[in-house]
């Protein structure tokens, strides 16, 4: 019973940390942002299975998880409000080729970040970019003006 | 004969911006999320700055120092502990302690079960249980004499205890265990 307590206790403990963290933790992860995910999960781990190491603990504690999971990602399809808390909404970075400074400042964007996401759509140059959209995900959408 | 299978034309359910493309940005949700997030990271710093003062045990403010009047049991201990985890309770006998090279401490049960108790060092010559609790006879010849328990609580919580010499009056506290 305390491992699944534990187990609910560091999935809402560990989403939220993730979730108001700012969003490339998820996507896009450099090693700067390999250190915080496995770091924090090395943790919770810590107090979830606590001293109780056998398969039957671990297996209840993974099972609560998924469990939550799964409850979760069902609540989010039903409520849009529910999912915005969760996943965020996308934000548009460039609009019409115009950078929007408030986003970019708010989410901690860098130039490089945008660049990056620009050759992965085979955009060469930043100036080339119509739309970029920081997805729910934490990828850079990018869409180029019509040539 | 060819199925009549229902199908639904695909549409745009989120907003577009610039009559062009559906993104479904939320400006204002994420407006008062950054709002938010100031306010989270501020708690998260006092938080931090709490845990290392020792509110939630292991630090400064969490040690606590309790003894009788005449002096002939002081106890230090952390009267913040936290649940699964080691703490010391170090009990220090005074002059009037000492009888016929013995001290006899009487613990209350809420050590042994609630508060974990998981050795006593030295280890006491004698144990009797009575009164719910235990007494402990140690050998003991002059002072200065103390006596260690460790305790592992098991259960977040508030945890009182009562200790005292034989011949004394009963130091009295309690522990708040913390998950």
């Amino acid at each position: 019973m305390p491992t699944i307590i534990h187990a609910v206790a560091g999935y809402f403990i560990l989403l939220f940390i993730v979730r108001v963290l700012k969003r490339r933790a998820g996507s896009q992860m450099t090693l700067f942002e390999f250190v915080i995910v496995f770091l924090i999960g090395g943790v919770i781990i810590l107090s979830t299975v606590g001293n109780d190491r056998s398969v039957t603990n671990c297996t209840c504690a993974v099972i609560a998880v998924g469990l939550i999971h799964r409850s979760l990602a069902w609540v989010k399809a039903k409520s849009p409000t529910l999912g915005a808390i969760l996943d965020g909404t996308p934000l548009v970075i460039i609009r019409a080729g115009e950078w929007q400074p408030e986003i970019v400042k708010g989410m901690k964007l860098r130039r490089e970040d945008i660049e990056a996401a620009a050759r992965s759509a085979g955009v060469t140059r930043i100036e080339d970019i119509d739309y970029a959209i920081l997805e729910r995900n934490g990828r850079i959408s990018v869409l180029p003006k019509d040539s | 004969m060819p199925s009549s299978t229902p199908t639904t034309p695909i549409e745009d359910s989120v907003p577009k911006i610039d009559e062009k493309i559906a993104v479904g940005e939320n400006l204002e949700f994420q407006r008062t999320w950054w709002k938010f997030e100031r306010v989270v990271w501020t708690l998260f710093l006092l938080i931090l700055i709490a845990d290392v003062l020792g509110v939630f045990g292991r630090g400064w403010l969490s040690k606590g120092r309790v003894s009788d009047a005449a002096q002939t049991l002081t106890v230090d201990y952390e009267h913040v502990a936290r649940a699964s985890t080691p703490s010391i309770m170090t009990l220090h006998f005074g002059p009037n302690a000492i009888h016929n090279g013995h001290v006899q401490l009487y613990v209350s049960d809420s050590i042994v079960k609630p508060l974990g108790a998981q050795r006593i060092s030295p280890q006491p010559a004698v144990s009797s249980v009575g009164r719910d609790g235990i007494t402990y006879t140690f050998d003991a010849t002059e002072l200065p004499a103390s006596v260690q328990i460790a305790l592992e609580p098991s259960f977040p919580g508030r945890h009182p205890f009562k200790l005292q010499v034989v011949g004394g009056t009963p130091v009295q506290s309690s522990i708040i265990v913390v998950p």
